[in-house]
């Protein structure tokens, strides 16, 4: 695996554990989109492209957030309209 | 050194408040059934399909994990409970990077045999555990 363009140091952070949150907790297709991202790190860092490598990890972990953040909205309207659902039904 | 301990301290503050926030959500888990309580968000994807997806179930198995019934546990959501120990060590590796400055890296995390055997897991079950007959059902 080595090869001589091989940047040296650790390669960047790939985000994985946030892509598996999302896809075990809160099933978005976006988890799917973060993992591939992910496996785009090792690679691009492989060949030498530190930028793209960055990038790609960058992309991973702006995927799986913002499949949590859909996650969390999904909640709130939920909440919300339980909420108005017990009010409507008060009166 | 002033800007050192400035950083240090400020740090501390952001794990102390994602820990707090973590007890919160654990404690409430804790007290509350998901099972039987509409506090808690159905998945949406069950929500409307009513089928399962590879999360459904993680909410209860929370709970019941917090109770210590693991094999309760692992009949809610079995891929939540062995993918259980791969979130706490990577996210106590990214914990130790953010505190120390380091790069520690999860080598399991860059393998893509591991990464797509995985993922492959992940939709089987969402297949298989929608299958009407024992033991899937």
């Amino acid at each position: 695996m080595e090869t001589s363009n091989m940047p040296a140091g650790s390669p960047p952070d790939n985000n994985l554990v946030w892509a598996i949150i999302t896809t075990v907790i809160c099933c978005l297709p976006l988890g799917i989109v973060a993992i591939i991202k992910s496996t785009k790190v090792k690679e691009l860092w492989m060949s030498g492209d530190q930028a793209g490598a960055q990038k790609a990890a960058d992309d991973a972990k702006k995927y799986a957030i913002w499949g949590m953040v859909i996650g969390g909205v999904f909640w709130i309207l939920y909440i919300i309209l339980m909420v108005a659902g017990v009010l409507g039904s008060a009166f | 050194m002033q800007e050192y301990w400035e950083v240090r301290s400020k740090k501390l503050l952001i794990i102390t408040l994602a820990a707090a926030v973590l007890g919160g959500v654990l404690t409430i888990y804790y007290f509350y059934n998901p099972a039987g309580n509409s506090l808690f968000l159905p998945c949406p994807f069950r929500y409307t399909t009513g089928y399962n997806c590879p999360g459904c179930g993680s909410q209860r198995a929370m709970h019941q994990l917090l109770h210590g019934n693991l094999p309760l546990a692992f009949s809610l959501n079995p891929l939540l409970i062995v993918s259980l120990p791969l979130i706490i060590y990577g996210i106590g590796i990214k914990v130790y990077n953010y505190i120390y400055d380091s790069a520690q890296r999860v080598k399991l995390f860059y393998s893509k045999t591991f990464i797509y055997g995985y993922f492959a897991i992940a939709l089987l079950y969402w297949l298989v555990r929608n299958l009407s007959f024992y033991p899937f059902d």
